[in-house]
């Protein structure tokens, strides 16, 4: 029997519906002081598109029983021996990333350029320039210039999120310009029940920007701060 | 290629949680199960989702 992880809590288990992907059996493995609840597999299933989401609606639902840390998604052990090993093994770890996330939600906000041909940053225009190899030197350092003028712009965009949002450092987490049309992507961690609250705060700060459109998603599972030392 | 919308924005963004983020459990961890490559799955769940929209609003359309 191949057990599916989804999440980590603290022994004892919280009282759940013990159904688990699929409508299989939901199940709890123990080890120091901690437990994984994991959907009891077969090898022989595979995985499907909804699979993924029903994962997140069940570490939803774990994370509203009690505190939890996510797993990632497709992380499978062979028997419940190997599970209770593998907690076993980080158990210190893994207490105090539970610790750290406990009672938190994460709020996800995602910044777009408005308007990838106009608002985001463009360098200096190009001189004319003669012949085909200053020309093709001129366009990339356009291109470096282009870019380059972007990330300072997501970058500066994050620091005000962070300090009109008002939030520890260590609770916040980005990237930028992680694709053309991605200026930020962030995570913040919130208390979970000031997290409707939070989350339309944190709208209201990345509306004034006017070189951005803001996505705002959550409150989820804390996927990106149960990280483990 | 055409821009991202909210709603392909929101479903990347948690497929990205679901496959990137959360606990890594030490040496046990897989990327796949029964064979399936993640990456392709996540990817997939993306496409689904975007069909959906299209299809909800050329619905809406007619």
């Amino acid at each position: 029997m191949t057990l599916l992880a989804h999440a980590i809590a603290a022994a004892p288990p919280a009282s759940i519906s013990p159904e688990g992907l699929r409508g299989r059996p939901l199940s709890w493995s123990e080890a120091g002081g901690l437990g994984l609840w994991s959907t009891d597999w077969a090898p022989d299933i595979k995985l499907e598109r909804p699979d993924a989401l029903a994962h997140h609606r069940l570490v939803e639902r774990i994370c509203a029983a009690q505190p939890c840390l996510p797993v990632r998604f497709g992380t499978a052990f062979a028997t419940s021996d190997e599970a209770r090993a593998s907690l076993d093994k980080r158990a210190a770890g893994l207490r105090a990333a539970l610790t750290r996330v406990a009672g938190k939600s994460e709020l996800a906000l995602t910044l777009l350029w408005a308007n990838l041909g106009g608002s985001a940053p463009h360098p200096p225009s190009m001189p004319e320039v003669d012949g085909p190899g200053r020309r093709y030197m001129e366009a990339r350092r356009a291109e470096h210039a282009a870019r380059e003028a972007r990330r300072a712009r997501s970058e500066s965009l994050v620091e005000r999120v962070v300090a009109d949002l008002a939030i520890e450092r260590q609770l916040v987490w980005h990237e930028t310009c992680t694709s053309e049309d991605v200026a930020v992507s962030l995570a913040v961690l919130v208390p979970t029940e000031q997290a409707l609250e939070r989350k339309s705060e944190l709208a209201r700060i990345a509306a004034r920007f006017t070189d951005v459109v803001p996505v705002v998603n959550g409150p989820w599972p804390p996927y990106t701060f149960a990280r483990v030392e | 290629m055409r821009e991202l919308t909210a709603e392909d924005t929101s479903l990347l963004e948690l497929v990205d949680r679901l496959l990137n983020k959360g606990v890594v459990l030490a040496g046990e961890a897989t990327i796949s199960v029964a064979g399936v490559d993640l990456i392709y799955l996540g990817l997939n769940v993306v496409l689904a989702a975007v069909e959906t929209i299209e299809t909800s609003q050329e619905r809406r359309a007619s």
